[in-house]
């Protein structure tokens, strides 16, 4: 950190003095300005509204928290809320058991860079296939017609196809467990990578078993990117709609489900009382993991 | 890491992790090639022919299934996409060329710019909505939609950057400017050749995030819709093999795209070698 202080010290100093010193600013207030009228007003603007007094078909400032009441007083609404904490938990933990032992493999156990860059861009090419093709590509698999089905039968495991597989919560957490593993195995492939392979071999000269390897030096430092990986699928499972929609037959309903829907019957005010509730449920689940370990001094 | 019985076992792991990952996508690319227009979305195959990729370009006679209404989404993506990859790619060199120097508030900038990937899009998109209704302000493609595209692809742009600049050296812009050169002629001469990789690589990034954003699209374009908008609207309605068609065609496009990336990126790379060759000489 002193290094690049100095670096930069030096820099401004052959620089032209005082005239340098205000181009940050300059530089970076585009930027700045853009984010701070289309991102945060609009953020404003949603708890703003979800105070507004919502008329059949339109919203007018008159300030109440009917909306809120409204809101907690339904069971779509409540059962949409859990719905969508309940898909969260099981999606982050299969992301994250389905990732970690590749995320091992590749960080681990391949220690020849170019496989191990290899074997990560082959995770990654299906995100160059439309996110709403990848996810409507699981109706053929999942189907009662579908590809799972027909191999199960083919293999005589079962009798009778399984009707449980496609529009249920069952195919949504499927779908989204596919769509958002490989967030889950890319920091932690990248924490596992920068493991001193001579600690570990240090431990196993005196005799440690792999187990306990993994129990205490593997695991602990793969821990940073556990958290960032968590915080990618929570993050995006949470603000989940579009696989909910296209897997469940919209029998799930996420609150995401619920915004959409609101905004089409133009009921303005208890979408964003909807809105509102998901962002203070995210904040505290970032906020939460954040608590898990230093990320700026692990980085 | 020594460990001979366990490293077998997660390569076959990893195989299946990959055949998870890819599994969806190789069925959707077979079915692709289902007869039409009598032959559904599923297993089995009735016959093996391309009706469905005539579909999609209207070769075919009319039938009873509708053509796909994408024509229009996707001039109106690729055209949204491109003025996205222009002005975050910008934002997202001008900022990164500010966090060069530490200024004060940096901290709260950074992360206010990184906010803007990590807000769902659902919630920028509701609020982007709600300000336009409320300010009489008619939401478009290219207005609302596009301003929101920024949002999300200009963080992308601004990291990648970062790290750009994270390993540049400032002293062959020092030995610019201790020869007199203005800074702003040092950094079209001297710092833009020099982070031109790292440019490509934030365009690739802003270009294809924009190209299939959906959820801010969703709320805060208007009447007439993008590519991913127009899918969308499929999956309410039966759906046919000419979708999965579809999928490929992009795909394929998707990956021509990455292809042109990476010769352009090869292309840069060689050239620097040889301006690095020329100064050893």
């Amino acid at each position: 950190m002193t290094a690049i202080g100095d670096a930069q010290a030096a820099a401004s100093a052959t620089a032209p003095a005082g005239k340098r010193a205000l181009t940050p600013y300059w530089l970076i207030a585009p930027g700045v300005v853009w984010m701070v009228f289309f991102l945060v007003l609009p953020i404003l603007m949603m708890v703003y509204v979800s105070f507004w007094t919502q008329t059949t078909f339109r919203i007018e400032p008159i300030l109440t928290t009917k909306s809120w009441q409204t809101f907690f007083a339904s069971d779509t609404y409540i059962g949409a809320l859990w719905t969508t904490i309940r898909i969260w938990l099981v999606v982050l933990a299969a992301t994250f058991l389905i990732g970690y032992p590749t995320a091992l493999f590749v960080g681990l156990f391949v220690r020849n860079k170019t496989v191990a860059t290899a074997l990560l861009v082959l995770c990654v090419i299906p995100f160059w296939t439309s996110f709403l093709i990848r996810v409507l590509a699981w109706r053929p698999m999942l189907g009662k017609e579908g590809a799972i089905n027909d191999l199960l039968m083919g293999l005589h495991l079962t009798a009778q196809p399984i009707d449980a597989l496609l529009f249920t919560e069952l195919s949504v957490v499927i779908g989204m467990t596919q769509i958002y593993c490989v967030f889950m195995v890319g920091p932690i492939a990248f924490m596992l990578g920068r493991i001193d392979p001579n600690i570990i071999e240090a431990a196993q000269d005196l005799g440690a078993s792999f187990w306990r390897i993994f129990r205490t030096i593997i695991f602990p430092l793969s821990l940073p990117g556990v958290v960032v990986g968590a915080i990618f699928v929570s993050v995006m499972v949470l603000g989940e709609f579009a696989t909910a929609a296209a897997l469940s037959g919209r029998k799930v309903n996420l609150l995401g489900n619920i915004i959409v829907t609101q905004v089409g019957s133009l009921k303005w005010a208890f979408a964003a009382v909807a809105g509102v509730v998901l962002t203070l449920i995210m904040g505290l689940v970032v906020a939460g993991l954040l608590r898990l370990v230093d990320l700026r001094r692990e980085l | 890491m020594r460990a001979p019985a366990l490293k077998p076992v997660l390569a076959v792991y990893t195989g299946l992790f990959l055949l998870f990952l890819y599994g969806p996508l190789l069925v959707l690319g077979i079915l692709s090639f289902q007869s039409g227009p009598e032959g559904g979305p599923q297993f089995p195959i009735l016959h093996w022919s391309t009706y469905w990729y005539r579909d999609i370009f209207g070769l075919n006679p009319p039938s009873r299934i509708a053509p796909l209404p994408i024509q229009d989404g996707l001039l109106r993506s690729l055209a949204l996409a491109f003025l996205t990859t222009v002005v975050s790619t910008t934002l997202g060199v001008m900022s990164a060329q500010a966090f060069r120097q530490r200024f004060r508030g940096s901290g709260i900038v950074f992360y206010l710019i990184v906010l803007g990937m990590m807000v769902p899009g659902v919630l920028v998109g509701l609020g982007t909505a709600l300000l336009a209704n409320n300010l009489g302000i008619d939401r478009h493609w290219w207005s609302t939609a596009f301003v929101l595209h920024v949002v999300y692809t200009f963080p992308f742009a601004f990291l990648v950057m970062l790290a750009i600049f994270n390993r540049f050296d400032p002293a062959v812009e020092e030995a610019s400017w201790s020869l007199g050169v203005t800074p702003a002629r040092t950094f079209r001469k001297v710092t833009f050749p020099l982070i031109f990789p790292g440019v490509l690589s934030a365009m690739l990034f802003c270009f294809t995030l924009s190209y299939d954003e959906f959820a801010r699209t969703l709320f805060a374009s208007g009447p007439d819709l993008t590519l991913p908008l127009a899918i969308y609207g499929t999956f309410s309605v039966e759906i046919h093999p000419n979708i999965f068609a579809f999928g490929v065609l992009t795909t394929l496009f998707s990956l021509a795209l990455l292809g042109v990336y990476a010769v352009l990126m090869s292309l840069s790379v060689r050239r620097a070698r040889r301006v690095l060759v020329q100064e050893e000489a």
